[in-house]
């Protein structure tokens, strides 16, 4: 149920009136995002996941906000900034493509569906097309800028960085540092030196995350990965003796600044409502550090 | 005494699972000659280079692993011809005549589940009788749990999500990967925690943030593949030997293969 308030708030009460000629024509949420689809810099390609996960095209955008994942805590973030358009780069449902047939009669599906209803939320799932942005993927983009390596990026291989010589620990601090990333675990010996640098920033599979590993580099650092797969791969190339590290930083501290940067971009092309990142925090805590954050903290 | 194959030994361990007549399976020999007469069993939660190598110095040429040793859940050799960490691990087995099995689907499929019962007799817990992935136990907070599995199972990067004075007494476990079903029905069970080995960020964890946030009093805990299951193979060894008579069985211990910087 749309709540009354939040209609009138939004400005559909008005429009369905008509009376008044001053204010400017509507921006809708099919709007956006054709101004997305022109500006990718790559052809806006069918499949994937990319669509609105819930809501509806001709909604009138209050205001936009982006972030990592649209968790239920996101989502009131959103509310609370008066964003009612949530480009988000995970999914909103718990599964990479949104798929709710099992859901229908989860009690926690029902309660975010309705809450978003409620607050007239739209939800787009914004993950193939960021990636696949031209000139540089935008997740890359705003990751290096967040860790300061924007001027160290390989101009032949956008996912390679050739770092200031440091050791394996120390580049794992800066990670805990720059993202704030209590829980990130690292395979490889503490002291190996590394310089070059493979980024996968999100999840990586076995492939092409081997490849990955056997590039020239010393360090591949992701957000996630199987422990069965990449995560074995790893082990078993610094067991033979090779000279490699693996950073596993968690799936949404490793890409998140590419969705501050993705708010960046909107506001752009978005010139009627506030565009904002709603950034996120990390979703869990180890014995070092046991403090509880997630919950409502944003 | 006649010389005891890999095939046979494969075949009895099948049998005495009683968990056959799979319409699917991951279970197979990855590696090496299932006629090869058996010098001894190897029991290992992954086989991995270094716990093959330990395996083989120690003179058992029956390796028998929970996860794969090739890198991919179903031992997928595409993409891995010309990968040189391939040819030096296969290289491995030939050398010492080792053969490669991996028992992860019978060994879930036993009754009871025997990385759960496993589990449990290393966590000194007590499953329900219908469930031997649900556990009662004196009421404790989810910081106290996480230290306990932490302290039995020498795990020293476990994840949590969820509140650490959250009250917690009801577990239900998922332990090795936990898939986004059933890991969202065992969240939106009775249980207060589940406890498994992974499960996808994008999935089971975002619903477990999305049920505190929606003011659900619950907890997940990520152990870490290696440390959800090893307990679990270890239980298989003492298992085998109850009607393995003819070579010896050993379990394999691997270190947990990460670290969390200082």
């Amino acid at each position: 149920m749309l709540d009354r308030r939040d209609v009138i708030a939004s400005g559909a009460g008005l429009a369905i009136a008509g009376a008044t000629p001053a204010r400017a024509a509507s921006l809708t949420v099919g709007d956006v995002l054709t101004r997305m689809r022109s500006r990718i810099g790559t052809e806006w390609f069918p499949g994937g996941v990319d669509r609105i996960i819930a809501g509806s095209a001709d909604t009138e955008v209050t205001g936009i906000a982006t972030t990592m994942m649209a968790t239920f805590d996101a989502l009131k973030a959103a509310v609370a900034k008066r964003a009612n358009l949530v480009v988000t780069h995970e999914p909103t449902f718990w599964s990479h493509p949104d798929t709710v047939s099992q859901l229908r009669d989860d009690p926690l599906y029902r309660t975010k569906l309705a809450y978003m209803q409620a607050h007239g939320l739209v939800s787009y799932h914004l993950h193939d097309h960021w990636h696949a942005r031209l000139p540089v993927d935008g997740i890359n983009d705003g990751m290096a800028q967040q860790m300061g390596w924007t001027r160290y990026r390989d101009p032949a291989a956008q996912r390679r960085y050739i770092l200031p010589p440091t050791t394996l620990a120390a580049l794992a601090r800066e990670f805990q540092h720059k993202l704030g990333d209590r829980t990130l675990r690292v395979v490889g010996d503490p002291a190996l030196k590394v310089s070059k640098v493979w980024e996968s920033w999100g999840y990586c599979s076995a492939f092409p995350g081997i490849d990955f590993l056997d590039n020239d580099v010393d360090v591949l650092v992701i957000g996630e990965a199987q422990d069965w797969d990449l995560i074995a791969y790893a082990q078993d190339l610094v067991a033979a003796g090779r000279r490699k590290g693996l950073i596993l930083l968690g799936h949404v501290l490793s890409e998140q600044w590419g969705m501050k940067t993705c708010a960046e971009w909107l506001k752009g092309f978005v010139p009627e409502v506030k565009v904002t990142w709603l950034p996120l925090i990390e979703p869990y805590w180890n014995l070092k550090q046991p403090v509880f954050e997630i919950d409502t903290k944003l | 005494m006649a010389d005891v194959t890999a095939l046979q030994l494969i075949q009895r361990i099948l049998a005495k699972t009683g968990a056959g007549g799979r319409p699917q399976t991951v279970d197979h020999v990855a590696a090496g000659d299932p006629t090869q007469a058996v010098s001894g069993i190897a029991v290992m939660a992954m086989a991995d280079l270094a716990t093959l190598k330990a395996a083989a110095a120690a003179g058992r040429n029956l390796a028998v692993t929970y996860d794969p040793g090739f890198w991919s859940g179903d031992d997928n050799f595409d993409h891995l011809e010309r990968n040189a960490l391939f040819a030096e691990k296969r290289d491995l087995l030939r050398a010492h005549g080792m053969v490669l099995f991996n028992l992860h689907d019978h060994w879930q499929g036993r009754m009871p589940d025997g990385i759960a019962a496993g589990m449990a007799q290393a966590l000194g817990w007590q499953a329900e009788a219908a469930n031997p992935n649900l556990f009662h136990l004196p009421p404790m907070t989810l910081l106290a749990l996480a230290q306990e599995l932490s302290a039995k199972l020498g795990d020293r990067t476990l994840r949590v999500v969820g509140d650490p004075k959250l009250p917690v007494a009801t577990i239900a476990t998922s332990f090795g990967n936990a898939a986004q079903m059933p890991g969202i029905a065992l969240l939106g069970g009775p249980a207060d925690v589940l406890v498994c080995g992974y499960t996808h960020e994008w999935e089971v964890v975002e619903y477990a943030q999305d049920m505190i946030a929606a003011g659900g009093k619950k907890g997940l805990v990520l152990l870490g593949q290696n440390a959800s299951v090893s307990a679990g193979m270890r239980y298989c060894a003492g298992w085998m030997k109850e009607f393995i008579a003819e070579v010896p069985v050993e379990f394999f211990a691997a270190p947990e293969p990460y670290w969390n910087p200082e």
